[in-house]
């Protein structure tokens, strides 16, 4: 990325913010995820204790998590941060596709970009408005953290010291799991022509996608690989807590560097 | 006078139509500048490739030294393009102080000259509206508004005054003629008799080719006209005009409108041809000294 300037940068990024929690389309948004996490807060969380130490459920909890590689889970002593874990892990990657449709897209189809292009560079643009999304998520992520902290300390406050370390983990691992998809979205919202259009580009990539490399794979094995392509491969791995630091990690950092670079080298092209 | 745009030779292909066919010009620091032509002409694809939007397919262009689009030219050069809108979700103080912020402003002050520009263009009462709750002429006058935040060096206006009522478009006529001292405007416009009163060079661009004009008359020219437009038709004009001693020749251009040609000479022409309108009992309108914008342009176009 050429000529980034770091204080128009966080400008943009800033007024991203603004955008969500400003604005009234933002706050209905808000509304609706806090509405959908309070239901997950009310049973699926605040149930996890129960499906733990149920003798019975306990059991069947075990065979299953151990079928799919999430026995690890079962030993946490907070067990709504285990549940929060999954949930989010797996909710967050797809409310994002939603959340982050409208990064440019709009603004290009207005006008607006046009104002923005004579006070900023195209890159701290995209950037920008990147590093705006993956800040809201930080936001999103870490009020539905501190919710399910705040349920597992009214089942039992002994558990908060602990439970805040493993959330702060917690945190930082969602965070960098949702930033592929935030830098999908920038992507493809370099040359969708609306935000609805970059949400069915986003999930035929993911569908057909995977239908197209099941098939190669099934031709010729090697084609494997190319589940490497899709943001999120790692996620099945991460969640059962079974993978290694370049796999939670790298893999994410790498897939939302490579997904920005060629957003970038789109953008700066493309008519305005 | 220092040169603030340099154009050499520049091609624009949108797939196999020619938008703009080896255009060169020169843009010196001073009077507003007219970008006149028809529809389909050039002129948005030109202020696009000017502002850095889109990219010549040839030639080089070169603004204050920089290319368009480059991070130097930011508050320097400034633009209205044609139907850009603000963002409907923002109010319009916000978006336009974020713009001020961007170009280097301090939060405070980047407020204080949003509300300067809205004030520019009589707008300071809807600063904490949005731009869905103004009418069509207001929000255009708001986008002319965000074009002075920071008083850039070069301000271009696509339109600037379509769609605004007569008021309203001649308050944007004497905004450009107080702020022409400050920055250096391109306007585009449709109006020609708007950018004969404001502009004294002309970009006349015609099928993606470029003609370059001077609206008044030079000093070294040997033959002088006049367009004279009557309030009434007359019969047999061309004929007693020809009498005035000096005048050679005389056309009418348009309904009610002729065209004097005279030789240079010490006589007040001007003065000895409004004494023979008073003595024929003609009532004329508009005496111009030279050719109309519109003549000189409609003359090329028919060419």
């Amino acid at each position: 990325m050429t000529q980034l300037h770091p204080q128009r940068l966080m400008k943009i990024a800033q007024f991203e913010l603004v955008r969500l929690f400003l604005t009234k389309r933002g706050l209905l948004a808000v509304a609706a995820f806090t509405i959908c996490w309070l239901l997950i807060l009310r049973y699926p969380v605040g149930q996890a204790v129960t499906i733990v130490s149920s003798p019975e459920l306990a059991e069947l909890a075990k065979q299953v998590f151990g079928a799919i590689g999430l026995s690890k889970l079962l030993q946490w002593p907070e067990a709504e941060l285990a549940m929060y874990w999954l949930i989010a892990l797996y909710s967050f990657p797809l409310f994002c596709l939603f959340l982050c449709s409208d990064q440019i897209v709009g603004d290009k189809h207005r006008g607006t970009l046009r104002f923005l292009t004579l006070r900023a560079t195209r890159s701290e643009i995209l950037l920008g408005r990147f590093i705006g999304q993956v800040l809201i998520l930080a936001a999103l992520l870490a009020v539905t953290l501190f919710a399910t902290l705040a349920v597992m300390a009214f089942r039992d406050v002994a558990l908060l010291g602990g439970g805040i370390n493993r959330g702060a983990i917690i945190f930082f691992y969602l965070l960098i799991t949702v930033m592929p998809f935030v830098a999908l979205m920038t992507l493809i919202n370099t040359f969708a022509s609306s935000a609805r259009l970059a949400i069915v580009l986003a999930v035929l990539f993911f569908a057909v996608g995977n239908i197209m490399v099941g098939i190669l794979t099934w031709q010729v094995p090697m084609f494997a690989l190319l589940d490497y392509i899709f943001p999120g491969v790692q996620i099945n791995q991460v969640a059962g807590q079974n993978s290694t630091l370049f796999s939670s990690l790298g893999i994410p950092v790498i897939h939302s560097v490579v997904l920005l670079f060629i957003a970038q080298r789109i953008f700066v092209r493309s008519s305005l | 006078m220092s040169t603030l745009i340099h154009a050499q030779a520049i091609t624009k292909r949108y797939g196999s139509k020619l938008a703009l066919d080896d255009v060169s010009f020169e843009i010196q620091q001073g009077a507003p500048v007219a970008l006149v032509g028809p529809n389909g002409a050039g002129k948005t694809t030109l202020f696009s490739l000017l502002c850095g939007y889109i990219l010549p397919s040839q030639g080089q262009l070169s603004i204050l030294g920089s290319k368009p689009g480059s991070n130097a030219l930011f508050g320097k050069l400034s633009a209205l393009p044609q139907d850009a809108q603000l963002d409907p979700r923002f109010s319009i103080v916000h978006q336009l102080s974020f713009y001020g912020q961007l170009q280097g402003l301090s939060a405070g002050a980047s407020k204080s000259e949003a509300l300067r520009v809205l004030d520019l263009v009589g707008l300071s009462e809807v600063a904490h509206q949005r731009s869905d709750d103004l009418s069509h002429g207001m929000r255009k006058r708001v986008t002319i508004g965000q074009s002075l935040i920071g008083k850039p060096q070069i301000v271009m206006l696509d339109e600037a005054t379509a769609g605004l009522d007569p008021i309203h478009a001649r308050e944007v006529r004497e905004l450009v003629a107080n702020l022409s001292d400050e920055a250096t405007f391109i306007l585009s416009s449709h109006d020609l008799t708007e950018l004969e009163r404001l502009c004294n060079h002309v970009l006349h661009l015609d099928k993606g080719k470029l003609i370059e004009h001077q609206a008044k008359p030079s000093e070294l020219q040997t033959k002088r006209f006049m367009t004279i437009l009557f309030a009434d038709n007359l019969t047999d004009v061309e004929q007693r005009l020809l009498s005035l001693p000096g005048v050679t020749r005389v056309y009418m251009s348009q309904a009610k409108e002729y065209v004097i040609e005279y030789q240079k000479s010490d006589k007040q022409i001007d003065i000895e041809l409004l004494n023979f309108c008073y003595q024929q009992g003609w009532r004329y309108r508009q005496l111009v000294n030279g050719h109309t914008l519109e003549n000189q342009i409609f003359t090329q176009e028919k060419a």
